[in-house]
């Protein structure tokens, strides 16, 4: 068993005045404030940029003499945009084997560090450099051809798929850790400059700072917010030209079939994924059947994955269209999201007596994907 | 893309050059770039083959956001090229983002295809252009 016992998040924003350690030294102290240094086993990072900037080698245990936990067990994990599903899950099977009983997991990453030229092309990393990585793909290349092709192959227009972005910002709008604070309307989306056409600057996460912390143990005795009951994963096509039906996230289809294998999930009512672009959201909910395929982005434009909806609620944090996308902390922040929901003391949008929550985690177009599934244990 | 390694791009430059893709011999399929290993079946018996150097434009993304190296000649088409055997990333060139389309005929040329500004280095590589008159 493994238990989510303490949490934190910095707001995600352009944290000029402070560094990688300094913004993770402050998630994770606040996340430990009722642990004593000798008791914690393990600080598992998860860090991609710290890496891809040549900024720190060895960050996990930089962080930890930094933070005043000199001596602990410290290892960073790195798997792109999902290195902090990565991290949890590498800190719950810690956990489940019995080598450690109490692990502080700490997602940490800078972009506004550097021009965003430089932070595009660091991007471009995400997806296999000898293969199309060699291209100026920038932010969002394949995640525009993934949304032309939706459009064309689903015959979708561009409208109904802004309805993604507009619920993300109003959802955001309660976050007092989410970078974009602020309501749009699906026409604004349009009206946005490209980034990768047919994605506008609307369809995209902003680029911010963030660190979040959780400390996870497997003793359920003190204060617990929610049970992390499984955490499973699985590596896809390195490449959207590879499989026969680029519109499949098979990584995600997969690692959620071996979820349901271990755990029994009955239903969801909270989900915080991994929406990058617009379209990477509306994927993930069709590879996830919470809607048919071709139909996710009509569902949200009806309202069905909003509060009050028929669907689960997805990314009430506003997800990584509003709350942010500080790529190696972003599964951590999903993880404390879901666990604050289930213990009625998320600080935004809250959804009401929500027991069973999922956080979804894609690298790049699918070349690897995460899924946690927390209960309530109230 | 800045930051290229000479012998990286040195070692790519027989597939980046011909567009030589790999060939299981189990299961016979395609796949660019070739890889170790059959993205498809999993066997790691692989011989080289050259790909079709027409095909249709699948889907394509018209890129504005990208780094230094490429700032000069944004926005960047890159398209989802599709020859038959096997599809393939790549930049779509001679042609302004008016010019293209879902379905239309593309033929490789081969071009400049990055440069590292801070090393020197030139990447050549092929791309895509629309056929002419198809």
């Amino acid at each position: 068993m493994a238990y989510i016992t303490g949490v934190s998040m910095v707001n995600v924003d352009r944290h000029y005045d402070k560094g990688v350690k300094r913004l993770a030294a402050e998630a994770s102290s606040k996340a430990l404030e009722d642990a004593e240094p000798d008791t914690l086993d393990y600080i598992i990072v998860s860090s991609s940029f710290t890496y891809a900037s040549d900024v720190q080698l060895d960050i996990a245990s930089y962080i930890a003499s930094y933070t005043g936990f000199r001596g602990v067990r410290a290892l960073a994990v790195e798997s792109g945009e999902a290195s902090g599903l990565a991290a949890v899950s590498v800190a719950k099977s810690l956990i489940d084997s019995g080598l450690a009983s109490r692990v502080l997991v700490v997602g940490v990453d800078k972009l506004s560090e550097w021009p965003t030229w430089k932070v595009y092309g660091h991007f471009s990393k995400f997806y296999d450099v000898e293969g199309e990585g060699m291209y100026s793909i920038g932010m969002g290349g394949i995640a525009g051809i993934l949304m032309r092709l939706y459009m064309e192959t689903f015959k979708v227009d561009r409208l109904t798929l802004a309805y993604w972005p507009a619920l993300m910002h109003s959802n955001a709008k309660l976050n007092p850790y989410a970078m974009l604070r602020f309501a749009i309307t699906p026409e604004k989306v349009l009206e946005a400059p490209p980034v990768a056409d047919p994605i506008t600057l609307l369809d995209s996460f902003p680029l911010g700072d963030g660190a979040a912390a959780l400390v996870i143990e497997g003793s359920g005795r003190g204060n617990v917010l929610a049970e992390l009951v499984a955490v499973e994963s699985a590596t896809g096509y390195p490449s959207i030209a590879l499989p026969e039906d680029p519109l499949r996230f098979e990584s995600l289809e997969r690692a959620y079939q071996r979820l349901t294998q271990r755990a029994d999930i009955k239903e969801v009512d909270v989900i915080e994924l991994h929406d990058s672009f617009t379209i990477m959201g509306i994927l993930e909910l069709e590879s996830l059947r919470l809607a048919e395929r071709g139909k996710a982005a009509e569902a949200v434009s009806r309202g069905y994955f909003s509060l009050g909806g028929e669907g689960p609620v997805v990314n009430p944090s506003g997800g990584l269209k509003a709350r942010g996308h500080p790529i190696g902390a972003t599964g951590v922040y999903q993880v404390v999201e879901v666990a604050l929901q289930l213990g009625g003391e998320f600080p935004g949008l809250k959804v009401p007596d929500s027991r069973h929550g999922l956080a979804v985690s894609v690298n790049g177009s699918g070349s690897s994907a995460y899924i946690a599934y927390l209960r309530s244990v109230g | 893309m800045a930051g290229f390694s000479a012998p990286a791009v040195w070692r790519g430059r027989t597939h980046r050059y011909r567009l030589v893709a790999g060939k299981c011999t189990s299961c016979g399929k395609l796949h660019y770039p070739p890889s170790y290993s059959c993205p498809y079946c999993g066997s790691r018996s692989m011989v080289e083959a050259e790909l079709p150097r027409v095909g249709r434009l699948m889907s394509y993304s018209v890129v504005y956001s990208v780094p230094f190296d490429s700032k000069s000649r944004a926005p960047v088409i890159l398209g989802l090229v599709d020859l038959g055997v096997a599809r393939v990333i790549s930049e779509i060139t001679d042609a302004s983002p008016e010019d293209v389309s879902v379905g239309m005929q593309v033929e490789a040329v081969f071009r400049r295809i990055a440069e590292d500004g801070g090393t020197g280095l030139i990447v050549y590589g092929i791309k895509f252009r629309p056929v002419k008159g198809a």
